[in-house]
């Protein structure tokens, strides 16, 4: 449901409160333009609407490989379950710890906001000006690969998002099988995850909180 | 009933208990399930996920057994990779969105900076020093089951590998696999132009042949390397 049908919603639930009656055909009406107007607020953000669940799942004839990928990762429990992200935190915390080992993990996050910096530019900054401030978290969070593929889920809730830590479980057991790296989880936070969304947020002109842990909360201020 | 009618009747006795004992013997069923709880175990081919590489998964002959110790079967957070996956695959625009989507863009993001200050080769050498201890656990693997071992654990036997190549082809003392970063550049390249300067050669020339070249020479076999858009490491 987006902000605008759940408005509506609160108007009706409002209402009901109040003891006024609203008709069917009234709520229908105020429902069909809300939804109109939200479509075409999406349509206005150049390919937003179209390069995300566009309802191609089943006219794909890739999903045998992506299946197989799926049960072969679940299947591998030993030393520790392995997750769909299981290679994705790892290439993070490896660019990571040489990093911090070479003193350049402060411009490894500057470049990684830069690169991305079109996106926000082409996308984020428009959902902003057109739908608040949480159309930034929208954009960081569920709208993106990026994040959908790196947490295994999404708490949201307007102006916050919720994330379980990828990097925690991973990183201890890399430091339990290896204890080849110097990064610590604090690292992971002040050098990685908090710099780079504070500087998405500064390019797109919103502020961030972020309270790490092993649910980790983003806040838009 | 006349002799030669017994004679038919015997015959044709003989011919379907015949089929019926060879049905039983090939039942399907009686392969995947063995026979049934108590009884000897039986064998499906290939194996299950979960089981001993190339032999039946645990708990093979006893169906409820076979459920319990099948890995996947036992995971509670498949609805979370699900959607993932779901999300993932129904994304086709601006391009189809694949599940190596962000692991692939990610390390390209990376080498470019990586590449952009000249450190590439201590890069490599820091990927390969920090995964001592697992390479030297597989040269002993090699030592025992031969060089194929070496291949196995820099493949299909990690999720760094298995979950960035769309698949891995797997042949005795040879791995070849679709490139994830051909694709990728070019994408990277057109999404988000000016950002990326990197060539093809160079993932291939600066990261993929010296990390895997590392990774061989640490469990000490010889490979070779023939990028493309297939890619074909094999065993010197």
């Amino acid at each position: 449901m987006d902000t605008n049908t759940a408005a509506v919603l609160k108007d009706v639930n409002g209402s009901e409160n109040n003891g006024e009656a609203i008709s069917r055909r009234n709520f229908a009406k105020k429902l069909l333009g809300v939804s109109a107007l939200s479509s075409l607020g999406i349509s206005l953000i150049p390919e937003a609407a179209l390069a995300w669940l566009d309802g191609s799942f089943a006219q794909r004839d890739d999903l045998a490989d992506a299946v197989k990928v799926l049960v072969k990762t679940y299947s591998d429990t030993k030393p520790y379950p392995h997750k769909f992200n299981d290679g994705l935190v790892k290439m993070h915390l490896r660019n990571l710890d040489f990093a911090v080992r070479k003193g350049i993990w402060k411009e490894r996050a500057e470049h990684y906001v830069w690169t991305l910096g079109v996106v926000v530019d082409r996308h984020i900054k428009k959902g902003i000006e057109m739908f608040g401030k949480d159309a930034f978290l929208w954009g960081n969070f569920e709208r993106t690969s990026c994040s959908y593929q790196l947490y295994e889920r999404i708490e949201i809730k307007d102006g916050e998002r919720c994330v379980p830590c990828p990097f925690k479980p991973i990183l201890d057991q890399i430091q339990k099988g290896m204890g080849t790296y110097q990064i610590t989880w604090e690292d992971v936070h002040n050098k990685w995850c908090i710099p780079v969304w504070s500087g998405f947020a500064a390019n797109a002109g919103v502020k961030v909180e972020v309270e790490p842990g092993e649910i980790c909360r983003i806040k838009v201020v | 009933m006349s002799d030669r009618e017994r004679r038919d009747f015997t015959k044709q006795t003989l011919k379907w208990g015949g089929a019926l004992t060879l049905i039983a013997a090939f039942n399907p069923a009686r392969l995947v399930f063995g026979a049934g709880p108590g009884g000897p175990p039986g064998k499906a081919p290939g194996g299950a996920p979960g089981g001993a590489a190339g032999g039946p998964p645990a708990g093979m002959g006893n169906p409820l057994k076979m459920m319990q110790e099948n890995q996947f079967l036992q995971r509670d957070d498949l609805d979370d990779a699900l959607k993932s996956m779901y999300m993932t695959y129904d994304s086709s625009r601006p391009y189809p969105h694949k599940f190596n989507d962000v692991i692939s863009k990610g390390q390209l993001e990376c080498l470019e900076f990586i590449v952009s200050k000249g450190l590439e080769k201590e890069y490599v050498e820091h990927y390969v020093t920090t995964m001592k201890p697992i390479l030297q656990r597989i040269k002993q693997q090699v030592a025992k089951e031969g060089p194929d071992k070496a291949l196995y654990g820099m493949f299909e036997g990690t999720t760094c590998s298995y979950q960035l190549m769309e698949r891995i082809d797997v042949k005795q003392g040879e791995r070849s696999f679709p490139c994830p970063y051909g694709p990728a550049l070019e994408r990277c390249k057109q999404w988000l132009p000016e950002r990326f300067v990197m060539k093809w050669e160079e993932v291939c020339n600066k990261m993929c042949i010296p990390t895997w070249q590392g990774f061989a020479n640490e469990m000490e076999v010889k490979i070779t390397i023939t990028p493309g858009e297939t890619c074909v490491v094999k065993l010197a």
